[in-house]
């Protein structure tokens, strides 16, 4: 579990830093390789430079994109949009072909006070939690966190940043 | 005692000086924080005159009690003339040696002075004249008592003399109120004895009394702010006086802190951090720096707030579904569900004598505030206008309720009484929140924010005499809470 969480923040990583979609070739274990050098099992690669770019790669959860991980709420509102359904259903099952765990982070958007929003937080992240539970991901591998308006996306303060700071996040743990 | 002391004696009521004692504690985990506490003996014996109590009563107690008091003809009408601040005359303490005799070199009365009069400017609700005016010097008017016709000459409606010598290592103070038109005391000349490095504490406890006895409430100068202050992404606990001096970190190892909230008894506080992943409610003693989790329940844990006698917390928790508020006993840490619906029910906060809380749900479409007993039943809606109407908060003397109210697009500092009359807007931004009452529940404090930064100010209850508090360090804060006072 260790190795795949590590997988994942690899994974994370890299991809930010390739600033795409950027997968890792997957070993038999289904791990893969640290940024810094080959597995021992072989079947890692050296570096950034050596990830692909199959983006389907239907066998790794970590094959989602941030982007992919993410869903943004109305304002005031935790209701799942058709938009944010259609994206949990590709990280459920995403989820189904992995063990991982993965906590599901809930934001809001800098306006309202602070207590407020850290309920709606935790309910736009329970709503996807439950979506996710509803698409047959084992509820135990879910937390849940809620950080209120604490950690915006963007630091810009009209329309355009809120509507991006409103939002669930599914992170691989 | 100092023959200069019972100058008071002579002018006055037949009063004299009572003597203070204290004890000095409070300290912070290892940093020492210091704070006297006083115990006051004899009552004081209030003789207003005429126009001091027409004109200030008439402010202070305005709405606290009905507009159309039995004051005569001087009415006050806010939303025409504003405030009119009492003229004061606030002199530089003299300094004294051991012997009673003048000693220039001392510096300690003018700093006492200084304290005295930024407090009782900041409150608006005191003018303080300008000392150039001032036709006796510091030491003539302690040492033969205040010419009331030179007082009034410059406008003065109450002078303040004082005198100020270190004793066994302590620094005491002695001061008196004149009535300048009456030409007398008001109240009895007052001692006051602590370590010198409680100087300011020893100012604000003077300015507490001045304010005391010209409005007839309590003050609220010897008292402290929590804050969280931020620096870029970092968020940590802080701590001041209410002037903003004495600022200290109490956290600063970079875990996300939220909404730090005074006990009834100023000795701890509630607050929210992210130390352990997710949020949870720590207690901190303030005496011992000792650190405690308030349970550890699946979800959301948040919104911490005390019970007036100190031995409930009412919180919000999201494990059973969605967030609703909980009683949590300090002691047994047995928990009781008050509410029960499948919308947000958060931000409680309870009345002074207990039997109500306050708090903010969305249960009717959007978050607006809402009243109900303390076992959870006859919940009503009190605000009705607005769209987000959140985190309200019961001043101390129940009155009223302080919140945010948000419409069109900007959210502002709101009161409003408890059965939902009388609401007003009291400031106008974009983004005000967190309000937090002084202990006397005159003045409430609260947060703006403009852009990337965040502000902490106060604003009087009428609306009135909205002030922004310096913070050390160019650093913004936020999530104010208000300490009682502090003795």
């Amino acid at each position: 579990m260790k190795r795949l969480a590590s997988f994942f923040i690899t994974v994370l990583l890299l991809g930010t830093l390739a600033g795409c979609g950027a997968v890792p070739n997957e070993g038999p274990d289904g791990a893969a390789a640290q940024g810094g050098g080959a597995k021992s099992d072989g079947a890692g690669v050296g570096g950034a430079g050596g990830y692909g770019s199959n983006l389907d790669d239907p066998n790794a959860a970590g094959a989602l994109t941030e982007a992919d991980r993410r869903v943004h709420f109305d304002f005031n509102s935790a209701a799942l949009t058709p938009q944010a359904e259609s994206v949990l259903a590709k990280n459920a099952r995403a989820l189904s072909r992995s063990a991982g765990r993965v906590q599901v982070e809930g934001h809001c958007d800098e306006r309202g006070t602070r207590e407020y929003n850290l309920a709606l937080g935790q309910k736009r992240a329970d709503a996807a939690a439950q979506f996710l539970i509803s698409q047959g991901v084992d509820s135990g591998r879910i937390k849940t966190i809620s950080y209120g308006k604490e950690r915006p996306m963007i630091q810009g303060h009209d329309e355009t940043s809120w509507q991006q700071n409103r939002r669930a996040e599914i992170i691989p743990q | 005692m100092e023959s200069a002391l019972w100058i008071g004696t002579v002018m006055g009521d037949g009063s004299s000086i009572l003597p203070l004692f204290f004890r000095n504690k409070l300290t912070l985990g290892c940093r020492a924080v210091h704070s006297a506490f006083w115990y006051i003996f004899g009552s004081v014996n209030q003789t207003f005159s005429q126009l001091i109590k027409l004109k200030v009563l008439a402010i202070a107690l305005l709405f606290f009690v009905n507009t159309d008091m039995a004051f005569g003809a001087l009415r006050i009408d806010i939303t025409k003339g504003g405030l009119q601040p009492l003229p004061i005359a606030l002199s530089d303490f003299v300094d004294l040696s051991p012997n009673g005799a003048v000693f220039p070199q001392g510096t300690s009365g003018r700093e006492l002075n200084e304290v005295i009069t930024a407090d009782l400017e900041r409150s608006g609700l005191f003018k303080p004249l300008d000392p150039g005016s001032f036709m006796q010097t510091p030491a003539e008017l302690w040492q033969k008592g205040p010419n009331f016709r030179d007082w009034r000459l410059i406008g003065a409606e109450a002078v303040v003399s004082g005198a100020a010598y270190e004793k066994d290592g302590k620094l005491v103070a002695d001061f008196f109120l004149h009535d300048v038109y009456q030409g007398s005391l008001v109240g009895k000349g007052k001692r006051f004895t602590a370590p010198i490095r409680d100087l300011r504490h020893v100012a604000h406890r003077i300015a507490d009394e001045i304010y005391t006895r010209l409005t007839g409430e309590s003050g609220y100068f010897t008292s402290r702010i929590a804050f969280v202050a931020s620096r870029g992404d970092m968020k940590w606990l802080a701590l001041m006086d209410q002037d903003g001096a004495n600022q200290v970190d109490l956290t600063r190892d970079r875990t996300l802190v939220l909404t730090p909230r005074f006990a009834p008894s100023g000795e701890q506080l509630f607050y929210l951090s992210y130390e352990r992943g997710p949020p949870r409610i720590f207690r901190w003693d303030l005496y011992t720096g000792k650190r405690t989790i308030q349970g550890d329940y699946p979800g959301l844990n948040s919104a911490p707030s005390w019970s007036p006698d100190g031995q409930t917390m009412a919180l919000t928790l999201s494990m059973d579904g969605n967030s609703e508020i909980y009683l949590r006993d300090l002691k047994s840490g047995n928990l009781r569900r008050l509410t029960e619906n499948i919308s947000i029910d958060t931000s409680p906060s309870f009345s002074p004598d207990g039997r109500q809380i306050v708090f903010n749900s969305d249960r009717g479409g959007s978050p607006q505030v809402y009243v109900m007993e303390a076992n959870g039943s006859n919940v009503r809606r009190i605000s009705f206008e607005g769209n987000y109407n959140a985190a309200p908060v019961w001043s101390p003397r129940g009155d009223f309720i302080a919140y945010v109210r948000g419409g069109g697009g900007r959210f502002r500092i709101a009161v409003i009484e408890p059965n939902g009359q009388n609401g007003r807007v009291l400031t106008d931004s974009w983004m005000d929140e967190s309000p937090a009452w002084s202990p006397n529940g005159r003045v409430i404090l609260f947060s703006r924010q403009s852009g990337s930064q965040t502000r902490l100010y106060t604003i009087d209850l009428t609306g009135h005499n909205e002030r922004s508090v310096d913070l050390k360090g160019n650093i913004n804060g936020s999530d104010p809470s208000w300490s009682p006072l502090v003795r």
